[in-house]
C-alpha cells in the first residue's frame, strides 16, 4: 500500500454530543428533535451555534431532515456540507467526511447530525413505497420485490440461513446478541427498552423473516444525535475532553462484499471461502497505532442480530463461523470481555442509525457512562460488517 | 399499486434477460473475451472489463445457496402467500440470483438442494423465472 501523502490519525475529534429524547410515535418533527440533539451538543462543547460551519447529514429526507432544510431552519451559515444516501451504513462515513474537512480547513467545526422518524415514515420500509427496495437488478439489501423480498430483513435473513447451515450455528445461540444487548440497555435511561429480555422469549417470539425473530431485527424509533466534529487544535480548549478520531478505514464495495453477510459467506456474487480477516481491514487498527487486542469495547450496526456476529468475524474478533459461539457466555455483555453496543445499540436502545452508540463512545471515553462504564476505557471501535471502521482514542489515553 | 404484486424493473441490460423468460428460456451474459458468465447483468464483464457481451442460454440448473422464509406483511398484495419462500440459487454456471421455489413445501427447503428453472407468465408481458426441485 502506498503511504499517505498526510495522516488523518489523531487530527479530528468528536467535542461534543447531544440527544434528543428516544421514543415511538413521537409527536414532533425530526426537525424539532434534530435541534434539541443540536442545542444539547452545543452546550455539552461549549461552542456557539456559530461556530459551525460544516454539516454532515447521514439519512435525509424523508426518514430525517436535508441539509440545506436544516441550515435553512437553524439560521446556520455553512461552508462545508456533506449528505449521504438514505441507509444506515453511512455512520462512519459522515464522521470521515467531518474529521477531513476539519484536519483539510474545508470547515471549522463539522456537525454530524441524524434526526429521523422511523415510525411516522414506515412505509418506506419495505413496503410497496419503498422505492429503492425495487432497484433493478436487486435492492441495496438483496431486496428482491418480485419474489416477495422486500425489506432489508431479508437480506440479513439470507446471511443468517446460510451461516447457520455452513457453521451449524442456532438461534438459540444467535439469541445471544439481544440478550446481552438488552442487558447493556437496562444501565441506559435513555434506552427504548425497559426490561430484560429471556431466551424463553427470544425463542417464543414470532417469526419475521426465518431465522431472524421479531428480537433479531432492531428498533423502529424516532430521535436524534448531533456529534460535533473539530481539529485537534481547536479540540484542546473545549468543555470537555476531546475523543480522538486514531484510525479509520472507509466502506467496502466489489463482487465479494454484500451489506449483511461478512466476505467469503456466499450472498448474491460473493465467492465462496473461510477467511481469516483480510489484511486491509485491520487498516484502521494500524492507522491508530495499536493492535485489534487495545480495543476496550467495540460498537457496530445492529439492525439485525447476525450483523454482530458478522462484524466481530470481519474484524477478527474469532474466526470466521466462530462468532455464534464466541459471543455466548456473557462476553459481549456488561463487564464482559469485549462489551458490544454498550448503550444497548439499535436493537434495545434505539434506531437513531447507529450516532447512539458514536454519543455512547464519547461518554464511555469521557469515562461518563455511568454504571455502564467500561473500566479504564481507552480504545473504542465502531466497525460494520460492511467493512468500514472508525478507532476512536480517549484524552487519557 | 399496493394491490399489485411488483414486477421487475426492465433496463436496456437485464432486457435480454426477460425477454428470454417469456421464450422460457434462461439465458446469461457471457464475456466473449474471457469466457465468464455474470449476474447481475451489466454492459461490461466485471471480471475483465470486456464491452463484448454476448446471451447464452444457460442449463437452467443449480442448487440453492440460500433461503429464508417470510412470515411478515410487507407488501399486501404478497398476504395470501404468507409464509412463503425466498432462495437465492446458485446457477450451474457459477452467478447467483434470487426467486422463490415452487411445487413443493417450505419444509424441503436446504442450503445445496438441486433445482431447475420453470417459468411463470405473470402477466401477458412477463415472465418470472422460479425454480422447482429437482426430481
Amino acid at each position: 500500500m502506498m503511504r499517505p501523502v498526510l495522516s488523518i490519525k489523531d487530527q479530528a475529534a468528536i467535542v461534543g454530543i447531544g440527544t434528543s429524547e428516544f421514543g415511538r410515535r413521537l409527536p414532533r418533527s425530526q426537525l424539532a428533535l434534530a435541534a434539541e440533539a443540536f442545542k444539547a451538543a452545543l452546550d455539552d462543547s461549549g461552542l456557539r451555534r456559530s461556530d459551525v460551519d460544516g454539516i454532515a447529514i447521514h439519512l435525509g429526507w424523508p426518514l430525517g431532515v436535508d441539509y440545506d432544510r436544516i441550515a435553512e431552519c437553524f439560521g446556520l451559515d455553512l461552508r462545508y456540507v456533506t449528505q449521504t444516501w438514505l441507509h444506515g451504513r453511512f455512520v462512519t462515513h459522515c464522521l470521515q467526511h467531518a474529521a477531513m474537512a476539519v484536519a483539510t480547513g474545508l470547515a471549522t467545526v463539522v456537525a454530524c447530525v441524524t434526526a429521523v422518524s422511523f415510525t411516522r415514515e414506515r412505509d418506506i420500509l419495505g413496503g410497496p413505497a419503498d422505492f429503492e427496495g425495487g432497484r433493478e437488478d436487486g435492492g441495496t439489501h438483496g431486496e428482491a420485490p418480485p419474489y416477495g423480498l422486500t425489506a432489508p430483513a431479508g437480506g440479513a435473513a439470507l446471511a443468517m440461513q446460510r451461516y447457520m447451515a455452513l457453521y451449524g450455528a442456532t438461534s438459540v445461540e444467535l439469541a445471544a446478541v439481544p440478550i446481552a444487548l438488552r442487558k447493556h440497555a437496562l444501565g441506559n435511561p435513555l434506552a427504548y427498552m425497559k426490561r430484560p429480555l429471556t431466551l424463553e422469549e427470544h425463542q417464543a417470539s414470532r417469526m419475521v423473516v426465518d431465522p431472524l425473530r421479531l428480537y433479531d431485527c432492531c428498533l423502529v424509533t424516532d430521535g436524534a444525535v448531533v456529534a460535533l466534529v473539530t481539529s485537534a487544535d481547536r479540540a484542546r480548549d473545549l468543555k470537555e475532553p476531546p475523543v480522538y478520531i486514531s484510525g479509520m478505514q472507509g466502506i467496502r464495495a466489489g463482487r465479494g462484499e454484500f451489506i449483511f453477510s461478512p466476505p467469503g459467506l456466499g450472498i448474491n456474487q460473493q465467492p465462496t471461502a473461510r477467511t481469516t480477516p483480510w489484511d486491509r481491514d485491520m487498516e484502521s487498527y494500524r492507522m491508530a497505532g495499536i493492535d485489534r487486542s487495545a480495543i476496550d469495547g467495540f460498537y457496530t450496526y445492529d439492525a439485525f442480530s447476525p450483523l454482530v456476529l458478522f462484524a466481530l468475524e470481519r474484524f477478527g474478533f474469532c474466526g470466521p463461523g466462530e462468532a455464534a459461539r464466541w459471543v455466548q457466555g456473557g462476553r459481549i455483555g456488561p463487564g464482559g470481555e469485549l462489551p458490544v453496543n454498550t448503550s444497548g445499540g439499535l436493537l434495545s436502545e434505539a434506531h437513531v442509525g447507529g450516532w447512539n452508540s458514536i454519543a455512547e463512545i464519547v461518554r464511555q471515553l469521557r469515562h461518563k457512562a455511568g454504571p455502564r462504564q467500561i473500566a479504564d476505557a481507552k480504545f473504542l471501535q465502531w466497525g460494520t460488517v460492511w467493512g468500514d471502521s472508525a478507532v476512536f482514542r480517549g484524552a487519557r489515553a | 399499486m399496493s394491490d399489485h404484486k411488483p414486477l421487475p424493473r426492465i433496463t436496456p441490460d437485464n432486457r435480454p434477460f426477460w425477454d428470454a423468460c417469456r421464450r422460457h428460456r434462461l439465458e446469461l451474459p457471457y464475456c466473449r473475451d474471457c469466457g465468464k458468465s455474470h449476474l447481475p447483468p451489466g454492459p461490461v464483464c466485471p471480471f475483465c472489463f470486456s464491452s463484448a457481451i454476448e446471451w447464452r442460454a444457460a442449463s437452467g440448473c443449480g442448487t440453492i445457496s440460500s433461503w429464508t422464509i417470510v412470515h411478515k406483511e410487507w407488501f399486501p398484495a404478497f398476504r395470501n402467500e404468507i409464509p412463503y419462500n425466498v432462495v437465492q440459487v446458485e446457477l450451474e454456471e457459477g452467478p447467483r440470483l434470487t426467486a422463490n421455489i415452487v411445487g413443493a413445501t417450505n419444509a424441503v427447503l436446504r442450503v445445496g438442494l438441486k433445482v431447475e428453472a420453470v417459468f411463470d407468465d405473470v402477466t401477458a408481458d412477463l415472465t418470472l423465472l422460479r425454480f422447482r426441485p429437482v426430481e
